[in-house]
């Protein structure tokens, strides 16, 4: 999958801009705030339908303007796809393939995959679990748009179970009984699936986080990932024995919401334990293996998006991912120089404030 | 947005909590409505005024009716002894449409939605129950919308729809006749999967 050529209107600073990127490594480069990060979010919006910052559609639409639109040249699977999303801050925003109306993004994500690494991704390693779920789901998805939709079910059965349980407000009756017994169903069934494939995930994950933090860091510290489930015993018996406490405290309290995915290095818990740097390293690790297992799923690999992933890294840990950089298109920004030595871009993109220089 | 004097500002206002109208159109169709003839917008009035007169809901099925009952209650062809159990009035004409079906209907007027305040008790569900004991009803058929909410709907109905000699049954899922497979969506070529059916005898 690759996309070559991008052309953005009234989007973030870009007015007007018509961008063709290298089929392999491009890197781009500029001053702070010249919209390096935006190209990036540019092509991830084509992907997702969203913005990867968690931006709104009127912060993404450039000041002043009242819509954005965002169009790609891509190519998938020996296909030729022509991708135009318009943004309309509250408004229908619409998105187009090779000239059709797209009906929803997860038809999108079937056709157009990326994997992201912001400087942000050092939550999955110092963050809450929240953050390791969303890595764990996000990675499915590029794997299988299907995976989305069975997230998305996910989100809204817990949302309708814990509407219940708020208007329930402690006491129960047999009306409120039943439903449960519904929604008890309906979450054990996609429950156990969701985690039946996170938990596949990170078993075919954990080899490869090891080889590549092995291959950053130059260290032989172990890395550990354990996936663990946010009930014990099958999800269904689960709901029904904390039903009670569920009604008091008016939230679902076992399920998938509630999993955890461990990281160790070198035997301490990489949450609390491991420095700054290494935090870093590591969550760069993961993102890399995810972009590696759904390469190996899909039979290609997605557009790898970098953004400033050099800043985190020392000389020479930066000098090594460029080294490890996987084959197929990546395209990484920088705001200073590209490590010294053996780094050869197929295509270095200079901008400046919303323009190819 | 401005706030325009007292009548075009009302309009709009109430033209903006209809479904489906967002603020930039309620604008719109008041500034058309300023400018039609006077009898075109006496019309629009009338006609609003008249089906909340003389529209109502049928008092056995819930349907939208003009009188007590509706038309299809009314009708004396239809078979007694099945009901067609459907999330909103519009659901009714979309199985008319298909003439396959010729019993009578219930609709529920919703569907199972915590998340806008719809539990159980705001649906017409033991109407429902009272209605099975008292026409001697043997087969429901529920026909919620196959999303989050409708299947939620459909197993609740299953549960509490248990009276000796009364088949439940759920409509299927599938694909949309005359369509190719390869522009099916995943999720549901996979319930047509699921749901597959014999088609040869060979044992």
């Amino acid at each position: 999958m690759r996309v070559r050529r991008l052309w953005l209107t009234d989007f973030r600073n870009y007015r007007d801009a018509d961008i063709t990127l290298g089929g392999g490594f491009t890197v781009v480069v500029g001053p702070n705030g010249c919209g390096k990060t935006s190209l990036l979010e540019a092509i991830g919006y084509l992907a997702r339908l969203e913005s990867f910052r968690g931006a709104t559609l009127d912060t993404m639409v450039r000041h002043g303007a009242g819509s954005s639109v965002i169009r790609a040249e891509a190519e998938s699977r020996n296909r030729e796809l022509l991708i135009e999303a318009e943004l309309v801050p509250g408004g229908r925003s619409r998105c187009q393939l090779n000239r059709q109306p797209v009906r929803n993004g997860k038809e999108l994500a079937s056709l157009m995959q990326v994997s992201v690494f912001t400087p942000d991704d050092v939550l999955l390693v110092k963050g809450g679990p929240v953050h390791r779920r969303r890595f764990l789901d996000e990675t499915l998805g590029t794997m299988h748009s299907r995976n989305l939709a069975l997230r998305h079910d996910l989100e809204r059965v817990l949302r309708q179970r814990n509407a219940l349980l708020k208007q329930a407000g402690g006491r129960t009756n047999a009306e409120v009984e039943a439903t449960l017994d519904v929604w008890d169903g309906r979450l054990a069934e996609v429950g156990e699936e969701l985690a039946a494939l996170r938990s596949q995930l990170v078993g075919r994950l954990q080899p490869v986080v090891g080889d590549v933090y092995g291959s950053l860091a130059e260290s032989r510290a172990a890395t550990g990932l354990t996936y663990r489930r946010g009930w014990a015993g099958d999800l269904l018996g689960a709901l029904k024995g904390s039903r009670c406490e569920d009604l008091r405290r008016t939230v679902t309290t076992v399920g998938p919401q509630r999993d955890e995915l461990d990281l160790v290095l070198g035997d301490l818990p990489a949450r609390t334990h491991a420095s700054q740097g290494e935090q870093r390293t590591l969550a760069l690790s993961l993102r890399l293996a995810g972009h590696q297992v759904a390469t190996e799923t899909l039979g290609f690999a997605p557009v790898l998006l970098l953004d400033d992933v050099l800043s985190e890294l020392d000389e020479r840990r930066s000098r090594r991912l460029v080294g490890v950089l996987p084959e197929g298109q990546s395209i990484m920004t920088t705001a200073g120089a590209l490590p010294e030595g053996d780094v050869h871009p197929e295509l270095v993109l200079s901008l400046e404030a919303g323009r190819v220089r | 947005m401005g706030v325009y004097t007292g009548p075009v500002q009302n309009l709009i206002d109430e033209l903006g909590r209809l479904p489906g109208v967002g603020p930039k159109s309620a604008q719109r169709i008041a500034f058309y409505l300023l400018k039609v003839d006077e009898v075109d917008a006496s019309r629009l009035a009338d006609a609003i005024t008249e089906v909340k007169a003389k529209v109502g809901f049928c008092d056995r099925c819930f349907n939208i009716s003009q009188g007590d009952n509706c038309e299809i209650c009314l009708d004396d062809r239809r078979d007694p002894s099945v009901i067609c159990v459907v999330e909103e009035p519009r659901d009714v004409v979309a199985v008319e449409r298909t003439q396959e079906f010729s019993g009578r209907y219930h609709v529920l007027q919703g569907a199972i939605d915590h998340l806008q305040g719809v539990g159980p008790d705001q649906l017409r569900i033991k109407e429902l129950i009272a209605r099975i004991g008292a026409e001697n009803i043997t087969e429901v058929i529920i026909c919620t919308n196959p999303n989050i909410e409708g299947e939620a709907t459909a197993l609740y109905l299953s549960r509490v729809l248990d009276a000796p000699g009364l088949t439940v049954t759920r409509i299927a899922s599938g694909l949309p006749v005359g369509g190719d497979l390869e522009y099916a969506d995943e999720l549901t070529l996979g319930r047509a999967l699921e749901g597959r059916r014999r088609i040869g005898s060979g044992e």
